[in-house]
């Protein structure tokens, strides 16, 4: 009983994760129409900001805000250039453009920052465990899944809320009538990519606490994080964090039961579903003309 | 292909069977079998605008196939070729089974994730597949034919079965091109809603090119173990998927032949390139880039003008 309970507890952080690294992801794809590989390596450069920054002696509670910034600079960056000339491009040149791009950041931080496994040094205050039942569960993943808890309502009330959340929201829907109401929409996508690079930087800093940092990690994120965007559907919040609730709960239970077939059986779970569900669980209507 | 561009093949293919070394001529047979793959993706990206991430699945499935027959039933070249293209055929089915409900980013996903389930099997299931250590010592290819029997293990011989493997899958791509099967899936690019008002069903006609195009990669994956003798769970993995992309945007997309120009002069400068530095991945990423900003109509221009859509 306590065992499952901490399994369970282990999913929910897991999902936590993903739902933030998937809501990163969601923006820029549902909103912008933009497949963006390079967002495993954003995570994986928050990772690696959070375990320079944490092992540097500065205020440790600053230390995800920071990999926020660097990686939304990054962001900022890469979509002046060039990113901004691939948004109306098909998928495939866009794939390519970051596919190409994520190789080349991959290869970049293991000249930065090492090939070994980086694990950051967590403050005493979080380093701890509680016991649930008899059994020891690490403080740092309680501490994970209330902050993206937070987070993810910050995100909900910021883009479903707010007259910002709208003009962007707006952007998606038509971009030319919101640009003859004087709004400059490569502006408000600007924006909109440097949030998501920074919630991707975000969610490394939080995850590195769980997951470490090594080369790779950014791959298996990658394809994580679509995974949790395709499975939600694109464009609505709630599908977002269901599809990373469904993943972490099946990938944490498949490693419990089966570790040596967990990843088979999570994509096969997730081919079902999308088979069953093809526009995701959550999918907006649409009409094709 | 022109006219032209025969002239120009043949007598290069002649000349290299007959003064290449034996290096260059396992180099050239393993450009022609990527070749053949990469031009089967193209009649789905190219033709039918089906991008699949899966691709390299098909064609390494079958690879880990033909290997696993020849090393423990020494099997000769016409069952390991036939095993490729079922092999092939069969995960293309599924895949497309899967995929072909859902078209653009959708089915990129989807066929990823197929292709995935595929590399996790090599990857995890120690005692076929090798695991991540993949199957080595591959025995000599042959071909039995009655009671006789050839020996193909030699460089030159591996080119020519290339060459003609090549060769053949090209002929069969541009006639399933040509032929009402082939029209109609280029329609279903350009216009899927019109094409169905008019009577065809274009969730089987995508699922028809997907099994075809994943027979002939089936094929290249049969000779491939021959001419690499290392088959290893990064043939299927995803990224090879995403290379074989670039391989084809780099040539052409659209054009079939172009898919050969663009393996040869990926694996080109990926030989030189991880030859002189450590580094060779940074200049791959970089080649990527730089290729879909300058080149996004690859070397050979398709006789039809792409829409940027």
């Amino acid at each position: 009983m306590g065992f499952y309970l901490i399994q369970t507890l282990n999913a929910v952080a897991f999902s936590v994760l993903l739902m933030l690294c998937g809501l990163g992801l969601s923006l820029v794809l549902s909103l912008m129409n933009f497949v963006n590989l390079t967002h495993g390596a954003s995570y994986l450069f928050g990772s690696y900001v959070a375990v320079v920054w944490l092992g540097s002696g500065a205020p440790w509670w600053l230390a995800v805000p920071a990999a926020f910034l660097a990686a939304a600079l990054a962001g900022l960056l890469l979509d002046r250039f060039p990113f901004a000339r691939f948004y109306g491009r098909n998928h495939l040149a866009q794939v390519l453009l970051t596919y190409g791009l994520s190789v080349m950041f991959a290869d970049l931080m293991r000249l930065g920052f090492g090939a070994e496994i980086r694990s950051p040094a967590l403050p005493d205050l979080l380093r701890g465990v509680v016991f649930v039942l008899g059994m020891p569960f690490p403080i740092y993943r309680l501490v994970l899944i209330l902050a993206g808890g937070v987070l993810a309502l910050v995100l909900w009330y910021l883009f479903d809320r707010t007259i910002w959340g709208a003009v962007v929201r707006a952007s998606v829907a038509d971009r030319r009538m919101v640009e003859t109401l004087g709004l400059d929409t490569s502006r408000v996508f600007a924006v909109v990519m440097a949030i998501a690079a920074g919630l991707g930087g975000l969610s490394g800093a939080l995850g590195v606490g769980m997951l470490s940092a090594y080369p790779g990690l950014d791959e298996e994120i990658l394809l994580h994080a679509l995974f949790v965007v395709v499975l939600g559907g694109l464009g609505t919040f709630r599908g977002t964090v269901a599809g990373a609730f469904i993943l972490g709960f099946a990938m944490t239970f498949a490693r419990v039961w089966l570790p040596e077939f967990a990843g088979f059986l999570t994509l096969l779970a997730i081919a079902l579903l999308l088979v069953l569900r093809p526009d995701g669980l959550v999918a907006p209507r649409l009409r094709q003309v | 292909m022109r006219a032209h561009a025969w002239l120009l093949c043949l007598p290069l293919a002649g000349l290299l069977a007959l003064f290449g070394g034996d290096y260059h001529l396992r180099f050239a047979a393993e450009i022609l079998i990527t070749g053949t793959a990469v031009m089967s993706l193209d009649i789905l990206v190219g033709q039918g605008r089906l991008v699949s991430l899966g691709h390299a699945a098909l064609f390494g499935g079958a690879a880990y196939v033909s290997a696993l027959l020849a090393i423990h039933a020494g099997a000769g070249l016409m069952p390991v070729l036939l095993a490729g293209i079922a092999t092939g055929m069969l995960l293309a089915l599924v895949m497309g089974l899967v995929a072909t409900r859902s078209v653009d980013l959708f089915f990129l996903i989807l066929t990823l994730v197929v292709g995935q389930m595929v590399y996790e099997l090599a990857f995890h299931w120690r005692t076929v597949t090798g695991g991540a250590d993949g199957l080595r010592g591959i025995p000599a290819l042959a071909l039995h034919l009655g009671g006789a029997s050839w020996p193909m293990s030699g460089a030159r011989s591996l080119f020519l079965l290339a060459a003609g493997l090549a060769l053949l899958a090209y002929l069969l791509a541009r006639s399933f091109l040509a032929a009402p099967i082939g029209r109609a899936l280029v329609a279903s690019r350009e216009q899927p809603v019109r094409l169905a008002a008019l009577g065809y069903e274009v969730r089987r006609l995508r699922l028809l090119a997907m099994v075809f195009a994943g027979g002939i990669a089936g094929a290249a994956g049969a000779l491939y173990p021959f001419v690499n003798l290392y088959v290893g769970p990064n043939l299927v993995h995803w990224s090879m998927s995403a290379t074989m992309i670039v391989m084809l945007v780099l040539g052409g997309v659209g054009t079939l032949h172009g898919a050969f120009v663009g393996t040869g002069l990926y694996l080109l400068v990926q030989t030189y390139l991880s030859s002189f530095t450590d580094r060779w991945q940074l200049l791959i990423g970089l080649l990527f880039v730089l290729i879909v900003i300058f080149l996004p109509d690859g070397i050979v221009r398709p006789g039809w003008r792409r829409r940027q859509a």
